[in-house]
């Protein structure tokens, strides 16, 4: 197709842009037939709905952590499980050892972090104690787990694989076993309570009795006490020694797992026990079921923030359809004379983003006065509770922002467009073609 | 652009009428760049329909209209835009001027968007044609014989290589419709544009190179 040399240069000044004057001429133009009412209609809608989605957004933000993580006031995210024990187990007299397919599918769940077995002593054990002339002793048991798991501290540089069969292992306790000491047994038999200090200080005889009168004889002390683990504790790598020269014939099989889970609140974790049909023995659950309930509500709250906000949108947008068809002869007039659609559509969309932002900004200023207000009340009720990130509220406010915003723009440009004849949806050009 | 081409254009809504003798309807009609042209037409003549054929404001008509050869029903909205500012001027019969602006700002309305006059050249137009003591005055209240300078003003103050002039002097008397005439062709042999003017009777007394019967 031949092209037809312009035949004169366009006005240099043309190409520079738009006169700054004109804005206020077209603005002047344009703004007429605005409703106030309708436009205060929407900031207040909108300010509403944003405000409530922020909010909820933020309250959840700000609880949840209460009760999940590792600041939280449920700290827990071992949980203990073993077999569910029936009547039938019992009469038959078979521990429901967990198998390694068990174990592996445990693993497999994307909500555990590791997980670890008990094991137990495959040996008799004597501990006895003598104070000041008078002994005690009892017969008792070990456990241990993977060191990983424990929640206090081995002495450093014990080994348990030199030649000679140790001669004295550490031992943590339960702190529950003191507390029933002290509180139940102590003090209803009118004996001394004793600090953990005082049992740390305390030397045990023990006696290990296995298979074919094997037997070892070692100190015994105990260097903790664990919130986590509910029984006798000693290092795995003792009692791998211990169970292999006084039972080499006995097979451990676990019958109780420690797992440590990456979010204890996680609501899979409840349904997976449940479907498996194992047994917690400390039901850190109920915090998964509190976060569950925050989360139900807060998404109840938060989508009718959004439905207020879709509304007000809805208002918006009716309103500034509206005022494009009261001014459709001024703006098809504007076009007709060379303002670009784009152009004309600009003082809307300016208007309505304009007002978008305000409203962001208010719903940002009312939200930290709100946070202001309830934070103080929480830290009266949780006072070790750190303050949740905001961030993610400033990111959800700032893409609900764009979002309806940029829906604003398309939708007031399309409004625009709609005043002029449907064109061809060519690429733009032609018109250089003609003027070179 | 060069030339507006028109190749058995019909508007729509006289397509089953069997009754139409007319220079341009339905027929191969050219014009160039630098020349003048009068379209006489009688009411109900299609004269409005043309004008907004040709400046993209509407496109219901059989046939083809071209711009230099190329089919004006391709451009988009982004070559009429280019073209209302810098190719094509129109001053409209029914003037789409804003009533609620000054005068003066009804010019600058576009010559704020073409910054192709100094203020001092349309303060110029505003003495020549008259209307020097209205240039504050709001446009409603103005006559429409006024309105139609102003308009005229406004078409005026943009690079064009055709001016389309629908009934430009409908409401003017013979003194104030030569001095308009004045101005326009003034402008129009500066840019050595074409000028297409149209009119139901009453028109500019001017040295038209070709008159055709619409």
């Amino acid at each position: 197709m031949s092209i037809n040399i312009s035949s004169r240069q366009p006005h240099p000044s043309i190409t520079g842009g738009v006169g700054g004057g004109s804005s206020s001429l077209v603005w002047r133009l344009l703004r007429r037939h605005i409703s106030i009412g309708q436009l205060v209609g929407f900031f207040f809608a909108n300010l509403l709905g944003m405000l409530i989605v922020l909010l909820s957004m933020q309250f959840y933000e700000d609880v949840v952590p209460a009760f999940s993580g590792d600041d939280g006031i449920i700290k827990n995210t071992y949980l203990i499980v073993s077999k569910r024990i029936s009547a039938v187990t019992t009469l038959r007299g078979e521990a429901q050892p967990f198998t390694q397919e068990d174990i592996a599918d445990f693993e497999a769940q994307r909500f555990t972090r590791q997980v670890g077995t008990f094991t137990a002593s495959q040996f008799k054990v004597y501990a006895s104690l003598s104070m000041g002339g008078i002994g005690v002793g009892t017969d008792m048991f070990f456990e241990s787990v993977p060191d990983a798991f424990v929640d206090g501290q081995w002495p450093e540089g014990q080994r348990f694989d030199g030649d000679a069969f140790p001669t004295e292992v550490p031992i943590i306790l339960p702190r529950s076993y003191l507390t029933i000491y002290n509180f139940g047994f102590a003090q209803s038999q009118s004996l001394p309570k004793v600090s953990e200090g005082v049992v740390s200080m305390v030397q045990m005889d023990i006696r290990l009795r296995g298979e074919g009168g094997a037997e070892r004889l070692l100190k015994g002390r105990v260097v903790g006490f664990s919130n986590r683990l509910n029984t006798v504790l000693v290092p795995a790598a003792f009692m791998q020694r211990a169970n292999a020269e006084l039972a080499p014939n006995a097979s451990a099989a676990p019958t109780r797992l420690i797992v440590e889970v990456k979010n204890p609140t996680d609501d899979a974790i409840a349904a997976y026990i449940q479907s498996k049909g194992y047994e917690l023995e400390n039901d850190t659950l109920e915090a998964g079921r509190v976060t569950y309930f925050l989360k139900v509500v807060a998404a109840i709250i938060m989508a009718v923030g959004l439905l207020i906000s879709a509304l007000s949108f809805y208002i918006l947008m009716l309103s500034i359809f509206l005022l494009v068809q009261k001014n459709a002869e001024k703006l098809q007039n504007l076009l007709l004379i060379g303002y670009s659609p784009s152009r004309v559509s600009r003082p809307y969309q300016l208007l309505t983003v304009g007002m978008n932002a305000l409203v962001l900004l208010l719903a940002f200023a009312l939200l930290s006065w709100i946070r202001g207000l309830y934070l103080d009340r929480l830290w009266q009720m949780f006072p070790a509770l750190s303050e949740g990130s905001i961030s993610m509220t400033i990111l959800l406010g700032v893409a609900l922002f764009v979002v309806v915003s940029f829906f604003n723009i398309v939708a007031i440009r399309r409004k625009i467009n709609s005043l002029t004849p449907r064109r061809k949806s060519l690429k733009g050009g032609l018109y250089h073609r003609i003027n070179g | 652009m060069n030339s507006i081409s028109l190749h058995h254009t019909l508007p729509r809504v006289f397509r089953d009428r069997t009754d139409i003798h007319s220079d341009i309807w339905q027929q191969d009609v050219t014009f160039e760049r630098g020349h003048l042209y009068l379209i006489e037409a009688a009411s109900g003549t299609g004269k409005s329909s043309l004008c907004s054929y040709l400046i993209g404001y509407r496109d219901d008509y059989l046939g083809t209209m071209t711009f230099d050869g190329h089919d004006i029903r391709e451009f988009c909205t982004y070559d009429w835009t280019q073209l209302r500012q810098r190719s094509l001027s129109i001053v409209f019969q029914e003037l789409r001027v804003f009533p609620e602006l000054t005068a003066w700002e009804n010019v600058q309305v576009k010559n704020q968007l073409t910054q192709f006059k100094s203020d001092a050249e349309i303060a110029q137009w505003f003495e020549v044609l008259g209307i020097a003591d209205k240039r504050t005055t709001k446009l409603g209240h103005l006559s429409y014989g006024q309105q139609q300078r102003v308009a005229l003003m406004r078409a005026l103050c943009q690079p064009f290589d055709f001016l389309l002039a629908d009934e430009p002097v409908s409401h003017l008397d013979s003194d104030n419709s030569r001095v308009m005439a004045e101005v326009m062709m003034a402008e129009a042999q500066r840019q050595g544009a074409g000028v297409i003017i149209t009119s139901i009777g009453h028109h500019m007394d001017l040295p038209y190179e070709k008159i055709l019967k619409l």
